[in-house]
């Protein structure tokens, strides 16, 4: 087993005294003899050797399965929806009509047909999908684990000294279930900002002001390091924690080239811009290709609200062109790089939606039965996973759960899955529990 | 397009019949089909009736079938819809017994009802098997079917409350506790429905509790509360577990009872039980430091540090309190919170000329703040504001608040601590509030009237607030007209000649009002201390209980029988010992986050951040807008909107002004922030500047000794410890360029945490 402690306040790297003797308790089961191999492995870097990333695609709210991956076409109106079916690069895989570029590179792209959870309110299912755990709950609906993102920022963290591992585009997204909770703070992701596509795109003070050399940053960051010297045991919120970390980062950054020019998007060619769509969709994609490149590990993208309760066929147009040609053309980009095994494209909202069109002609809340979509990372493309059924209500084949697909993305990072991290309480939390990585795809 | 009826139709044979129900809330499987023996309704005695409100309801609540994911949302689930969490009973009867033309239940056979054979998978449903078919549950459910399904009977006992036991305890960590529910009804009867109950912890890092009522204690100590809920009827279990056992902590560490404040003695009850010590109590440096950006928002100067270290009179702490409350930066800093609060924001007006009017606004606040206007006026001039923006700026409040939703939400949650956007579409599941509730509540701002209007004005701002004769709000369900009724409070019994908003304002300030008070005193504690005793301390629920109740009453009173003196009540809380202490903790509170028994370390606010930073290297931050705008050396603080850009700001959490929530402004690091202050071109201009601090440093004739002793004094409120008074020197000397040198060594102590964080 392997574990990581979860705060660095305390003693023995997260098992505090105190803890110490409770974990010792014949409650949770261990021994001692556990414990000390434990807290031996504690101190073991847990960084596996991996060069591999990750980019997701979110489409927060609740993006309509059934008129996207999973047709009905032969369901009656009101199911099937307004769109047709399409051949693919695939012989016997369709897809929507709004899909034509993913159509052709189909043989990269498997489906999840059968993901399955039993919530079907916007802010705990997206913590479901972003953490694997069900969380919050009417008493308290703040975080209660971490995001993959921060899982994969702590553990992989960044392929390259100064990059940020984990970046959202442009924020944060999944009603603030995005972030590290007990991981820490400085394993929250770095927002982006601006949309890419702004013509004002820019992150700030990545380049060094006018006056300021990089021999006086160096001198700075030695001086800081003598002077910052207020007692860390006073901090319990996890602030200061973040801040140590973002000042060593952000000094990191300013002091390389690597991390401004990952950033400066004007200096790709401008046809390849024009491929990837001149959206927001398209210039997150591209962006999210060259951090990957850079070394983040993880980048989301947040591609807008997808909860299309009324006249869904409105939302969709205006959303599926653009989201198709920016995954399509992120597939064929990093294939030409020679990228593709190595970055793992995921695209998944909090649930799908439901089967039959409602009274306001959109689609309401479904986590029953939906689909989410895996390309590269060294999965195997071109497969479909899983069956709903006929009019596409619910699971027929393979149920999975959110947590299958943490553990897939995981297994495909390369990180171990019985990795844990103490949560707030101290005991020791398993990055996953339940799940089991998708064997089809391997 | 698809319609209610023909759905109801097609699924008469339609498989997707399936998908009755959908989504189910947590885990449901073996732990709810476990019977238990703690029901009193004898099955087997067939004449015991069955109660749709109290028997068959509760069944669908504790199964999830009502819940916000599933048939309880507003769309229902697949063409069967019933109220959430059954607050509808109405409603519910009619979509179970009359719907899909009656097949949801049948008494002749009720075992082939769909109620039933959905719930037991026999018939395919979305939301998987519920119940198995030898459960307690299921028997209530055929029973009442078998009766004839009898709908809400007026003649049945009606629920009058629910009792939780045992009462509060303190509990070991790793233990355990079942809880018992009973119910109360009107004909005297009594009944256990722990069964039946549904149960939420609001801190399950602390302790958890299964659906059957049991409480589990985590191994760690804290404060935690459980929902209990059956019905309408809430209950709130509060547990306290112990960081360390009593002997562990050391009791001779407490004042003394007699020197200690009311306040400081409910908080040390609290530690007691608790078995945790409070740390030692902070030192002057750390003192002066933490109260002026506390009361002032700005750093002491080196010159007030000096003179409040070298006095030597017991009462000094005292005496220093009382100063800050008279200078105009306390007025600029709560100014400041409350232009947070009360939404003074400049956009999203769709014009540029809304600059006076929040000018107009903010000024407003800090004069009132200067004068210490009474806090109950302060806010009854708010609410009942009427005429010209121009003439009289509280108005401008009804340029953020515009509308029912903001009217009812803003006023709940600024003043009475209240979180009540749930109560707009359905019964507030974790609370008593009504839609009912809601609306009446709305029904007081339904004659507020606008005249002129600031789009077209010639005049900025120039909207008329005024008292229309007419103006009703219905409950947009029942269509019940609504008559003006504050939160919690009587009908107002008022004439068409009289303004409601005056009647709510009388109502919300009498000291009698269980929330204003409270809400209050909270805010500021939380204020002075980074967490409120009901945290968030907009948040005031039964299931989110202040964790420390007696202290939080104490607190209300005062100020209510003291005539809402605002600055009386910082008095009271930053002379308290509790606010006095280090927040270095020891052994036995380093792991308490919500008792208070150390002064948990704030990050700095955005405007009090960069202000801090201008005092230090005495250049002043150059606002957008050009020198016309601004007053030459104006503070971030006294910006009257956010629509000023500074990316400084935005980066260290600047709320937008949106809500009327506290919440909005943030403190959580990030790596934009730690860009702002490495790499900025404000600072880089700040600490370059041909007036500044550091130009002086570097071109005066004092020792570097001195200079390093002044620096320190200055940033951090502190004499420098000998070694880094040495490093400093000794830094300065290798440097080749006395100004670089000085610049970098401010540069850095600016970075320290010491210096970003009130500690």
């Amino acid at each position: 087993m392997l574990s990581v402690s979860g705060t660095r306040n305390s003693d023995y790297d997260g098992f505090s005294r105190r803890n110490f003797l409770h974990l010792g308790a014949p409650v949770l089961g261990l021994g001692l003899a556990d414990l000390l191999k434990i807290r031996a492995l504690a101190k073991e870097t847990v960084r596996p050797k991996t060069n591999k990333s990750l980019i997701v695609f979110w489409t927060h709210g609740g993006m309509s399965q059934q008129d996207t991956y999973d047709m009905k076409p032969n369901a009656p109106a009101e199911y099937r929806g307004m769109y047709r079916p399409i051949a693919t690069s695939v012989s016997d895989i369709h897809v929507t009509e709004r899909f034509p570029m993913q159509a052709k590179v189909m043989q990269h792209i498997s489906q999840v047909r059968s993901v399955h959870h039993e919530n079907g309110i916007h802010a705990p299912s997206a913590h479901w999908m972003q953490t694997g755990y069900f969380g919050p709950t009417l008493a308290r609906n703040a975080p209660q684990k971490p995001s993959f993102g921060s899982v994969i920022a702590r553990t992989v963290g960044a392929h390259a000294k100064h990059m940020p591992p984990y970046v959202t585009i442009p924020k944060s997204e999944a009603f603030g279930y995005q972030g590290a909770v007990y991981l820490g703070k400085s394993y929250n992701p770095f927002e982006v900002g601006t949309d890419p596509n702004s013509k004002y795109f820019k992150i700030p003070n990545l380049a060094l002001p006018e006056g300021l050399t990089l021999k006086s940053v160096e001198s700075r960051r030695e001086l800081l390091k003598k002077f910052d010297t207020l007692n860390r045991d006073v901090d319990k919120s996890g602030v200061i924690e973040g801040l140590d970390s973002f000042k060593t980062q952000a000094l990191e950054m300013v002091t390389g080239e690597r991390v401004r020019k990952a950033f400066d998007l004007s200096s790709e060619d401008t046809r390849l811009r024009d491929q990837y769509g001149r959206h927001k969709y398209g210039q997150s994609a591209l962006l999210a290709r060259r951090l990957v490149e850079a070394g983040s590990s993880c980048v989301t993208i947040n591609t807008g609200y997808w909860d299309h309760h009324d006249a869904i066929e409105k939302g969709l147009e205006e959303q599926l062109p653009p989201l198709d040609r920016a995954i399509a053309t992120l597939i064929q980009d990093l294939e030409q790089r020679g990228m593709l095994q190595d970055v793992l494209i995921f695209c998944a909202g909090e649930f799908g939606r439901t089967p039959m069109i409602n009274g306001h002609a959109g689609r309401d809340h479904w986590s029953n039965c939906f689909t989410v979509m895996f390309a590269g990372g060294g999965i195997e493309g071109g497969r479909v996973v899983g069956a709903s059924e006929k009019f596409g209500g619910g699971v027929v084949e393979r149920k999975t759960t959110p947590m299958d697909l943490l553990a897939t993305i995981y297994q495909k990072l390369g990180i171990p899955l019985d990795t844990h991290f103490n949560d707030a309480s101290g005991r020791p939390t398993s990055i996953i529990d339940t799940g089991q990585p998708i064997r089809e795809l391997s | 397009m698809f319609r209610f009826n023909k759905m109801l139709n097609f699924t008469e044979w339609h498989p997707l019949v399936a998908w009755l129900i959908v989504c189910v809330l947590m885990l449901l499987n073996a732990d709810l089909q476990a019977t238990e023996n703690t029901t009193r309704i004898k099955l087997d005695q067939p004449e015991q009736k069955i109660y749709f409100l109290t028997d068959v309801v509760p069944v669908l609540t504790k199964l999830n079938c009502n819940s916000g994911g599933c048939h309880g949302k507003s769309t229902g689930q697949n063409g069967f819809k019933i109220s959430l969490l059954g607050f509808d009973p109405e409603l519910d009867y009619a979509a179970i017994s009359l719907e899909a033309r009656g097949r949801r239940i049948s008494p002749a056979d009720p075992d082939r009802s769909l109620l039933l054979s959905k719930a037991i998978g026999r018939v395919p449903h979305g939301g998987g098997k519920l119940l198995k078919i030898d459960s307690e549950d299921y028997k209530v459910l055929r029973e009442w079917i078998r009766q004839g399904a009898p709908g809400p009977d007026p003649d049945a006992p009606v629920l009058l409350r629910i009792d939780l036991s045992p009462g509060d305890q303190v509990l070991k960590q790793n233990s355990n506790l079942k809880l018992q529910v009973v119910a109360h009804f009107s004909d005297g009867s009594q009944r256990d429905v722990s069964r039946q109950a549904v149960y939420e912890s609001n801190y399950p890092e602390v302790a958890t509790i299964d659906k059957q009522g049991l409480v589990t204690t985590q191994s760690r100590g804290g404060l935690f509360a459980v929902m209990a809920r059956f019905g309408d009827q809430i209950a709130v279990f509060q547990g306290v577990v112990p960081y360390n056992s009593s002997e562990a902590s050391q009791h001779k560490a407490y004042p003394s009872p007699r020197k200690l404040s009311k306040i400081d003695q409910h908080l040390v009850a609290q530690w007691k039980k608790l078995g945790i010590t409070p740390s030692s109590p902070a030192d002057d440096a750390t003192f002066i430091r933490r109260v002026t950006l506390d009361i002032c928002g700005t750093l002491p100067t080196a010159d007030e540090v000096t003179a409040y270290l070298s006095d030597t009179s017991p009462d000094k702490r005292q005496r220093l309190i009382d100063r800050l409350l008279e200078r105009p930066e306390y007025a600029s800093y709560f100014a400041l919170k409350w232009a947070d609060i009360l939404q003074n924001r400049g956009s999203g007006y769709s014009t540029s000329k809304q600059r006076a009017g929040t000018m107009l606004f903010s000024a407003w606040i800090r004069d009132s703040l200067l004068s210490n206007k009474p806090y109950d006026r302060f806010v009854s001039e708010i609410l009942t504001a009427t005429g010209s923006q121009a003439e009289n700026p509280p108005a401008i409040w009804y340029r953020s608040v515009r509308n029912t939703s903001n009217y009812v939400e803003s006023i709940a949650q600024c003043f009475l601590g209240v979180r009540i956007q749930c109560a707009q579409c359905h019964h507030h599941p974790a609370e008593r509030w009504s839609e009912n509730d809601y609306y009446a509540f709305a029904a007081i701002f339904s004659r507020v009237g606008r005249k002129g209007g600031f789009a077209d004005a010639e005049v900025p701002t120039n909207e008329i607030i005024y008292l229309k004769n007419k103006g009703d709000v219905r409950n947009p369900r029942t269509r019940e007209l609504m008559q003006p009724r504050p939160l919690g409070g009587p009908d107002f019994s008022i004439s068409r000649f009289d303004d409601p908003r005056q009647s709510l304002a009388k109502w919300m300030t009498s000291p009698e009002n269980p929330f204003f008070a409270r809400t209050m005193v909270n805010r500021m504690w939380g204020h002075f201390f980074g967490r409120g005793i009901i945290h968030p301390i907009d948040d005031a629920r039964s299931t989110n209980p202040p964790t420390n109740p007696a202290l939080i009453e104490e607190l209300a009173h005062d100020f209510s029988t003291n005539g809402y003196d605002v600055k009386r009540l910082i008095r009271v809380i930053t002379n308290s010992s509790a606010y006095q202490l280090s927040s270095v903790p020891n052994q036995t509170n380093q792991e308490d986050t919500q008792c208070f028994a150390r002064y948990y370390p704030k990050r700095l606010s955005a405007e009090i951040l960069l202000d801090g930073i201008s005092q230090v290297l005495d250049v002043p931050t150059i606002f957008p807008g050009g020198p016309g705008q601004f007053p030459e050396g104006m503070r971030a603080v006294n910006l009257p909107d956010e629509n000023v850009r500074l990316n400084f700001l935005d980066a260290f959490g600047r709320p937008s002004r949106t809500s009327a929530c506290e919440c909005e402004r943030t403190d959580a690091p990030a790596l934009s922030q730690a860009l702002e202050l490495v790499n900025s071109n404000e600072i880089q201009r700040k600490m370059t500047d041909k007036n500044g601090y550091v130009e002086r440093l570097g071109t005066n004739t004092k020792s570097h000794s001195e200079n390093v002793r002044a620096i320190f004094l200055r940033t951090f409120s502190r004499n420098p410890r000998a070694a880094e008074e040495k490093m400093a020197v000794e830094y300065l000397n290798s440097e080749k360029s006395r100004q670089e040198g000085y610049r970098s060594l401010l540069w850095a102590l600016l970075a320290t945490n010491e210096f970003m964080m009130n500690h």
